[in-house]
């Protein structure tokens, strides 16, 4: 399969799980959209695999790896500082929900950094920064 | 850097597209790299170089 024939097909794929999501949502199905998303996984894991072409090379992860560093700069601060907002400006009526938003983001944000340091230590290793 | 591979490209009658599959990479990263936008990895340096057969320093200036 060409790159051009794998874009559409990843175009049409986008479009099958948005409609099928969108039914399931009308109609109150979970289970229909869950369905339709891990069938639109497979289904791209699979047609991906008949691609000839090169999809992802050097320049793609380089530009990649930026800009996931860019989103994680941003989003982590960004949780953390609504997190505070959301807890501070309810401390007088803890177990509301605005309170328990901003627990719920201040984990979210732990997540993110445990994510991304645990994937630093393991490149860091990788490469051997820390001159082993 | 500056590097000559539109010219070398040109002089063998290459595409875009068949330096691409030979060096094992994306057409937009050749398109990338003849623009000087963006820098290439030593390997793919010299697998550009490789394709041509010249030596690194033929095809990339450091200027």
């Amino acid at each position: 399969m060409s790159y051009k024939t794998f874009k559409w097909v990843r175009i049409f794929m986008a479009m099958f799980i948005a409609a099928t999501v969108s039914i399931a949502v009308s109609i109150e199905n979970a289970y229909l959209a869950l369905a339709a998303v891990i069938v639109g996984m497979i289904s791209m894991l699979l047609i991906k695999r008949n691609v000839k072409e090169v999809l992802v090379d050097e320049m793609v992860k380089n530009i990649a790896g930026k800009s996931a560093l860019m989103a994680y700069s941003i989003t982590v601060p960004v949780l953390a500082l609504l997190s505070l907002v959301f807890m501070f400006s309810n401390l007088k009526e803890r177990g509301s929900d605005m309170y328990n938003l901003g627990i719920i983001l201040s984990y979210i944000a732990l997540a993110q950094m445990f994510v991304y340091s645990f994937f630093y230590y393991y490149y860091q290793r990788k490469y051997g920064r820390d001159g082993e | 850097m500056e590097n000559k591979i539109r010219v070398l490209r040109a002089e063998k009658g290459m595409t875009q597209e068949e330096l691409a599959d030979k060096a094992g990479v994306t057409r937009q990263t050749i398109i990338a790299i003849e623009k000087g936008k963006y820098v290439p990895s030593l390997e793919l340096a010299f697998k550009i170089c490789k394709v041509f057969n010249k030596k690194i320093e033929e095809v990339f200036q450091w200027s």
